[in-house]
């Protein structure tokens, strides 16, 4: 006697829920993602234990290089203008000279009161520059600053 | 592919008016599933949930104001710029320290009660939230930390240095520039 040869079984499996459930991730993931605003120098963060969160707005973000080179950013894209002028307006930070910072930070602040200003270092970024940097804050009565770390890895 | 399927062939009658029949519509989803499969891959991979930490600092209102602290209640932490800490009680010498050995010392000072008490300090250095383990012990009233950077040194110092107080749950510390006086006294130090 020959073997019956099975007939092949096509398999139809309802993909629905799986779809749904993707399409539902899709939108989440849309909706909660945020593109990092393209950075105009490239800064390594030194590491710390702390667990303060970055504010989302209104900050001010004073960066400083390994070279000892300040920026100066605002997130709003009208301060942008009004400190740095039109040519400005889409760039997210502009290399300041450090004699200039104080009007600049006096400005902003006058613009915009709420602002918040942070502090974000290159890991090699020289003291000196971050301590005058300090000093202008100090002087413009800017006395609560944060700086920027990345969460330590322990 | 999208695939329309008609229910049947339609049967030709003449002249006949038909009621039409309910046709079966059928898309094949395939390449939107994929399509939105694909999105979504992208935009899970490219999601950051993680925000940068910042550290919070709050400088005293104004350079004139000048705070009276007793010599011997006066912890100073020197780094120069090569990375080395030296440290010193008022009028002590300044003896180097490392990194490492900071916080331990740093906790003896500021908590009297662990200096003795080894186990309670290798609780605390070894807790994973430390302010808390912390809480069990009373600080020294008085002592007030100075923290002097070489202005050649790096930015990291003075975030390294900030992050191991606040992990000892010293929260008034000054930060002062590092003067050639400060220089020399290191320098007599034998550093």
């Amino acid at each position: 006697m020959a073997a019956k040869k099975k007939p092949r079984v096509g398999i139809k499996m309802d993909m629905t829920p799986m779809v749904d459930v993707a399409f539902l991730l899709l939108t989440f993931f849309m909706l909660t993602t945020q593109f990092k605003p393209p950075e105009s120098v490239q800064i390594d963060l030194p590491s710390s234990h702390s667990a303060f969160k970055l504010p989302e707005s209104d900050v001010m973000i004073i960066t400083v290089t390994k070279e000892g080179r300040i920026f100066l950013g605002v997130d709003q894209q009208q301060l942008r203008v009004r400190l740095f002028g039109e040519d400005f307006r889409l760039t997210a930070s502009v290399e300041v000279e450090s004699k200039n910072l104080t009007d600049l930070l006096v400005q902003a602040r006058i613009s915009n009161p709420k602002l918040r200003t942070v502090i974000s270092g290159d890991i090699a970024a020289p003291y000196g520059v971050i301590e005058d940097v300090m000093n202008t804050l100090q002087k413009v009565k800017i006395n609560r600053f944060n700086l920027v770390t990345e969460l330590e890895k322990a | 592919m999208a695939a329309v399927e008609s229910g049947q062939p339609r049967a030709h009658g003449k002249g006949k008016k038909h009621k039409k029949r309910r046709l079966g519509v059928r898309v094949d989803m395939t390449p939107m599933v994929d399509v939105a499969f694909l999105l979504l891959t992208f935009f899970m991979l490219t999601t950051v949930f993680s925000k940068p930490q910042t550290m919070e600092i709050t400088l005293p209102p104004d350079e004139k104001t000048t705070v009276e602290v007793a010599e011997s209640n006066l912890l100073t932490l020197r780094i120069k710029a090569d990375g080395a800490i030296y440290w010193n009680l008022g009028s002590e010498k300044p003896e180097p320290i490392a990194f490492k050995q900071l916080r331990p010392e740093l906790l003896k000072r500021y908590y009297p009660e662990l200096s003795g008490n080894e186990q309670g300090l290798l609780d605390v250095l070894n807790s994973k939230d430390p302010l808390e383990a912390l809480k069990r012990y009373k600080p020294h009233p008085r002592l007030i930390t100075l923290v002097k950077i070489d202005r050649e040194g790096t930015y990291k110092m003075l975030v390294d240095i900030m992050d191991e107080l606040n992990l000892a749950n010293i929260t008034r510390f000054s930060i002062a520039p590092m003067l050639d006086a400060d220089k020399e006294a290191l320098l007599k130090a034998g550093a």
